[in-house]
């Protein structure tokens, strides 16, 4: 899409058009509990939108653990996969791109899963108009454009951008609820300020550097950075039996994390990646570099919540600021 | 859409039959399966026992009428297959990756160099060749297992001792037992002894990572480049797509991009 038509409306009409769109979708947006949370929203007044999502959205359409098949002996059954029709509303630039990286990964394979939880779904994206955590870096990656609706809040209106097809006639059916704007949302504007505090793009040279190690000395191999990870997209596969009938049960997958020693054991207990830096870098250049190798765009969408959310604080970004040119550990 | 996931679907096995089971040592044996498909030596497939789980196995045969899956009992998965007999049904799904470029190589001799259960795809490039002899000229076998009773596709060693040149070694006989040529010693050192230089050569290698290394060394010192080698890597996988990002060696999927690697495409790689 080229110049995207932005429309106007004030907080009261967006609201009464998310009350219409929960009357027709299940609708799901950040709700504040323990956590901030996606969650289906029956109270229009539940969305909470200070501050972003800390778990991010995509375990809607990369689920925890799913299914892929039921069988007795050899006989499978796949299973029957229904989505509702669903609203997101609420979603960040920066997770919105994560699920437009997750797309790209499961589309490569044909995934029938991740697909089937992809239909039927609607985007509604938040712009944030300041960083909304102190870990944020998405203004130093390259985000791209990928929303039905992006929602920007300017204190005494909004404005909505239309970014898709799809979004377009969202509006048409609902064009009571807002009013013509010949406002432009420029690119600089989508850019949101002080979140840019990532200083190294390449980070290719850097791969025998003995800071790595340094930063790494209190990681726990927990995980929690890939499951709070709105991009990593890794799992595993696991059979489930019955207790009364080990021939009968379900073939799983689930999130895994490359953060644990068990990821790249093979039969005989060998262990590719056996140290905590090596899996902590695979993890790093996966999402800024190889990623971008194979599909021309970073895995990372510079969110933050791998450091946020890692119990010592480990903060990549701050060791890679540090890393020094031309030191190595490489023994050629 | 129920249906529809089931025949569009990456994940679910097709059931095939067992046409034979032949057990090659106390803890080996190789499946013939009636999968027809085409396929290149060195690619591999997922197999499933429901309840079990999968693993991927490499093909060690070349025929559009049926695959071959050599498998050594080293976990659940693989001592649930050891079960198996002929006329059983196995589920499979594949075949996966890309094998040796054998197209490519044309017109060269070829150096196969196996290790242990190793031996298993270059016993897949070996039946190729067998189809395609006019194509590759010498053809140089280095066989290396830990004893004698490991030895695997005992039946095929004194027709490839007559159509190539080749040496089975054993890293130790301990009660002199019946053995090929009765070599004792690392395939290693078979190779460093052996004369070899790099004209028109090309080196297929799978093995156990420290004796690849090994070898690669010695290759190294009698001159062979890092692109005349092509290393079959193992690694975890679970999709064998492309997405489940277990087998990642650096920015490469094994399952995609590999297992056959050029050697000078990964040679930077260590065990990452």
């Amino acid at each position: 899409m080229g110049e995207m038509e932005v429309l106007k409306t004030d907080k009261k009409r967006l609201l009464t058009f998310l009350n219409k769109l929960k009357a027709n979708y299940e609708l799901i947006a950040p709700v504040k509990t323990d956590l901030v949370r996606f969650q289906k929203i029956n109270d229009i007044n539940e969305i909470y939108l200070e501050k972003n999502s800390y778990f991010p959205v995509k375990e809607y359409f990369f689920k925890k653990e799913e299914t892929l098949f039921s069988f007795k002996g050899n006989k499978i059954e796949a299973p029957k996969l229904e989505t509702p029709k669903r609203v997101f509303f609420g979603i960040r630039r920066c997770d919105l791109n994560g699920i437009h990286h997750q797309d790209k990964a499961f589309e490569l394979v044909k995934d029938p899963y991740y697909k089937a939880a992809r239909e039927n779904s609607f985007l509604i994206g938040y712009h944030c108009n300041t960083a909304p955590s102190p870990y944020c870096f998405c203004g130093s990656l390259e985000l791209v454009d990928f929303y039905d609706l992006m929602v920007y809040d300017r204190k005494d209106h909004f404005l909505i951008e239309i970014g898709s097809k799809k979004g377009e006639a969202l509006v048409k059916k609902y064009k009571r609820y807002f009013s013509a704007s010949d406002k432009v949302i420029t690119k600089e504007e989508k850019v949101i300020p002080g979140a840019d505090r990532l200083d190294k793009k390449d980070i290719s040279k850097f791969y025998d550097n003995p800071d790595w190690e340094k930063g790494v000395s209190q990681c726990l191999s927990c995980g929690a950075c890939t499951a709070l990870c709105p991009t990593c997209y890794c799992f595993d596969i696991k059979d489930e039996v019955k207790a009364k009938n080990p021939k009968e049960g379900e073939r799983k997958r689930s999130w895994s994390s490359c953060q644990v020693p068990e990821f790249t054991k093979v039969a005989g207990d060998h262990v590719f990646r056996e140290k905590r830096e090596e899996r902590f870098k695979h993890r790093i250049y996966h999402q800024l570099e190889y990623f971008k190798e194979k599909n021309g765009v970073n895995l990372c969408v510079g969110c933050g919540r791998c450091i946020q959310g890692c119990p010592t604080r480990i903060d990549f970004v701050d060791i890679l600021n540090k890393m020094e040119d031309g030191k190595t550990t490489a023994n050629k | 859409m129920e249906k529809q996931l089931l025949i569009n679907n990456p994940y679910i096995p097709k059931p095939y039959k067992i046409l034979e089971f032949n057990r090659e040592t106390n803890d080996n044996f190789t499946l013939k399966i009636n999968m027809q498909v085409n396929h290149d030596p060195g690619q591999f497939v997922q197999v499933s026992i429901p309840g079990i789980g999968e693993a991927p196995i490499s093909i060690c045969s070349d025929s559009r009428n049926y695959i071959k899956l050599n498998i050594k009992e080293v976990g659940n998965m693989t001592t649930a297959l050891s079960r198996l007999k002929k006329g059983d049904t196995i589920l499979i799904r594949g075949p996966y990756g890309h094998g040796y470029p054998m197209k490519e190589l044309k017109g060269n001799s070829l150096i196969l160099i196996g290790g242990g259960c190793g031996v298993s795809p270059l016993k897949g490039v070996i039946d190729y060749v067998k189809n395609n002899r006019k194509d590759y000229k010498d053809v140089i076998l280095f066989m290396g297992y830990r004893n004698p009773d490991d030895i695997i596709f005992k039946q095929d060693l004194d027709q490839w001792k007559k159509d190539y040149n080749l040496q089975v070694t054993v890293d130790k006989n301990p009660q002199g037992q019946f053995c090929y040529d009765g070599e004792e010693g690392f395939i290693t050192e078979a190779l460093k002894k052996a004369n070899l230089s790099n004209q028109n050569k090309v080196v297929l290698l799978c093995g156990p990572p420290i004796m690849m290394k090994s070898s690669i060394d010695i290759l190294k010192q009698k001159g062979f480049h890092d692109d005349q080698i092509f290393i079959s890597a193992e690694r975890l996988m679970y999709c064998a797509l492309g997405v489940c990002c277990h087998c990642m060696i650096r920015g490469q999927f094994t399952c995609l991009d590999g297992p056959v690697f050029r050697y000078d495409k990964i040679k930077d790689f260590k065990n990452d």
